[in-house]
């Protein structure tokens, strides 16, 4: 009997050992270590454990959003993945799922940066990709303008004139194009995917999901409405289609961009739509004078005269409705000079006052001239096809802004800070994540009980978790903010959008933590 | 050999318990109404530091704490009001031990050792309950708290809890 007991104390005592072993791991470190942002793309990610792991699932997740293979392997106690040799730059995602030696699983997630964090600084846009995006937006300008423009000169001031019709419906024919081709350089653009991507639906459906979707479906519609008034459908029918079709220029413009997206919007978009109607009235008008003066045709006088009467306030409204936009998106004077967004709006302001010199030449000279005797048009010919290479120069100028974003964004972000609130009877949090978009995010916790009053917790913790895309939990420490009472964790990387799973651990006393859940949609 | 059969029955019953990471009470049952000797088992430190306090919280309900000294480990009980009065062998009871702490010692990561002391579970706590004794396991770099209790309604510990509090689970007295 008493010999059974030892061999079971034996037993017994065994079994204690083995199970010292059987612990969890723990991920104690990592090369580079999490959150780090790095110059050059490493080689491999080691995580370091407190004891040996088999790794199970090991995923990486890069700065495009793709799912990358790698593979995995586990030296002693620390688990080597080697990572592939063209991950982009951004923020890249480890997401781990090990078996420590007592065969629980134990899951995480650590990120690190490429250059820069994914979203704090758009990538810089080269090549072949950003000059087809340029010309495309040049093309649907001169579809809106030139074209929509033409048509609604020729219907309302040229009273059924086919002078210029061939360059306005070209145009159309252009822009037409020019919108279907931005919307896929925009996609690909997007999903950073190469041009043979175009034969997806994925780019396409990305792009129409921006604000460039709406802008550029108005923009297909006005040309398509305006080519279809040049096919002759008797004025009336064509005046009213060509007003619509002008009417659409301006909301297109005003539907997309940088400057219709600033704030206040109910300044911004409205003189955004009016410039653009402006812009497309006179641009509109220029093929058809140039031609009309060309082939010295008679009716120019009266043309003229009904177009300058209409011009003179028109420039008014250009430079009332351009002006207010400039103030917003520049913010200083000093940024005139001091940011690419700036600097084309210089040149563009340049090249607007060359424009304006030839359209008081025009108006008090050349006209007048054309109106004496309408034989009389090398001047005006000459000061209107000058004018057409200052509009082209500058809508080429207008469509780089795509590339810069304008100083005011730098200044004030326009961002409203994501606010989650999470309610249960123990408590109650206000989250407020901001951007709260792709990126580096900035967390403020405000724990309150569950009957609103400030709840004193010890330790706070943020962990978030994409479960959609395979991306274990990443925990976050907050620190309690000296002045506000407020918990905060700073550049948080949410690298991918998605409907993040956000839990905060609140350490209420040493033995007592309140912990709430909810979803952190990131965009 | 009639004595030798709980003892096999024992050894598979701790054979057979799922093979624990946390720190974990020995015996998971017990009945209200009755003595019982909680032992916490504390299966390593704290992501590989070694532990140097132990905190157990009494959870209410629970009176009559005893701990068993330890060789190397200060003893500490901090007392305080209960919730109601309890009554033990005839007299009523309004305050005692909600904590008890072993600190000054050096557990390493890699050894094993087991913390114990004696209660009265009394009939105030609910049959078909689990029981739960939350520890801090302060560490020479590190705490791990194993505090985490399921909420209201939730059987088991949600799937997240990497930290569960010891658990025991209450039956009716036989």
């Amino acid at each position: 009997m008493a010999r059974a007991l030892a061999a079971l104390a034996a037993l017994l005592s065994a079994l204690c050992i083995a199970s010292t072993a059987w612990a969890h791991a723990t991920l104690v470190s990592s090369e580079p270590a999490d959150g780090s942002v790095l110059a050059e793309p490493p080689k491999m990610v080691q995580l370091h454990f407190n004891e040996g792991v088999a790794p199970a699932v090991i995923g990486v997740i890069d700065a495009a959003g793709k799912a990358r293979d790698v593979a995995a392997r586990a030296v002693g106690q620390s688990v080597l993945i080697v990572l592939p040799d063209d991950l982009p730059q951004g923020t890249q995602i480890v997401s781990y799922r090990v078996v420590s030696q007592d065969g629980h699983p134990v899951a995480g997630s650590m990120v690190f940066s490429i250059g820069a964090v994914t979203g704090t600084a758009p990538p810089a846009k080269s090549g072949p990709l950003a000059i087809l995006i340029w010309l495309a937006r040049i093309g649907v300008y001169l579809g809106l303008f030139v074209g929509v423009g033409g048509a609604f000169f020729a219907a309302w001031i040229g009273q059924g004139l086919t002078a210029g019709s061939m360059i306005s419906r070209g145009a159309l024919v252009v822009g037409l194009f020019s919108a279907v081709a931005s919307l896929g350089l925009q996609g690909l653009d997007l999903l950073n995917l190469p041009p043979a991507g175009l034969v997806t639906i994925a780019p396409w459906s990305a792009a129409l999901a921006t604000s460039l979707g709406p802008s550029l479906s108005i923009a297909i519609v006005a040309m398509a409405i305006a080519l279809y008034a040049w096919a002759d459908p008797g004025i009336g029918i064509a005046r009213v289609l060509t007003a619509l079709a002008i009417t659409g220029v301006g909301l297109s413009l005003a539907a997309s961009g940088h400057a219709a997206t600033a704030p206040p919007q109910w300044l911004t978009r409205p003189s955004l739509f009016l410039h653009g109607v402006a812009v497309a009235y006179w641009i509109g008008a220029l093929a058809p004078l140039a031609a009309m003066a060309h082939r010295r045709n008679d009716d120019l006088p009266r043309v003229l005269r009904q177009f300058s009467a209409i011009a003179i306030p028109l420039v008014g409204l250009l430079v009332l409705s351009g002006l207010p936009l400039s103030i917003v998106q520049l913010g200083s004077l000093s940024a005139l000079t001091e940011t690419s967004y700036g600097i084309l709006l210089s040149i563009k302001l340049a090249l607007v006052i060359l424009l304006l010199a030839l359209a008081v030449l025009n108006r008090f000279v050349a006209t007048p001239a054309v109106v004496a005797d309408y034989m009389n048009t090398r001047l005006l010919l000459r000061s209107v096809l000058s004018e057409c290479v200052l509009v082209i120069g500058i809508l080429a100028v207008v469509a780089g802004w795509r590339f810069t974003p304008p100083p005011r964004a730098s200044i004030a972000p326009v961002v409203t800070p994501l606010s989650i609130h999470i309610h249960t009877d123990a408590a109650m949090f206000q989250v407020l994540v901001s951007p709260g978009r792709v990126g580096a995010n900035d967390f403020v916790l405000q724990l309150m009980t569950g009957d609103a009053a400030l709840l004193t917790a010890k330790e706070a913790t943020l962990i978030l978790s994409l479960p959609e895309r395979g991306i274990e939990p990443m925990e976050r420490r907050a620190t309690l903010g000296p002045d506000d009472g407020y918990w905060h964790v700073r550049g948080v990387a949410l690298p991918q959008p998605g409907r993040w799973r956000m839990r905060i651990e609140a350490l209420v006393t040493d033995f007592q933590k309140v912990t709430l859940e909810d979803e952190l949609p990131v965009q | 050999m009639s004595k030798l059969a709980p003892a096999v029955i024992l050894l598979v019953a701790i054979a057979t318990a799922p093979a624990s990471a946390h720190v974990t009470l020995e015996k998971r049952q017990a009945a209200v109404g009755s003595y019982y000797k909680a032992v916490f088992a504390v299966p390593h430190g704290c992501a590989g530091s070694a532990t140097i306090k132990l905190r157990v919280q009494i959870p209410e309900g629970v009176i009559g704490i005893k701990p068993m000294p330890k060789p190397g480990w200060t003893l500490e009980m901090v007392k305080g009001k209960y919730a109601t009065e309890y009554e033990l062998h005839g007299s009523k009871l309004s305050e005692g031990v909600k904590e008890v702490v072993w600190s000054g010692g050096k557990l390493a990561d890699d050894n094993f050792d087991e913390f114990v002391f004696s209660s009265y579970l009394t009939q105030s706590l609910k049959p078909d309950t689990t029981l739960y004794f939350p520890v801090v396991q302060e560490c020479e770099q590190g705490v791990s708290r194993w505090i985490d209790v399921p909420a209201e309604g939730q059987a088991g510990h949600g799937e997240g809890s990497k930290t569960p509090a010891p658990g025991l689970k209450l039956i009716a007295k036989p």
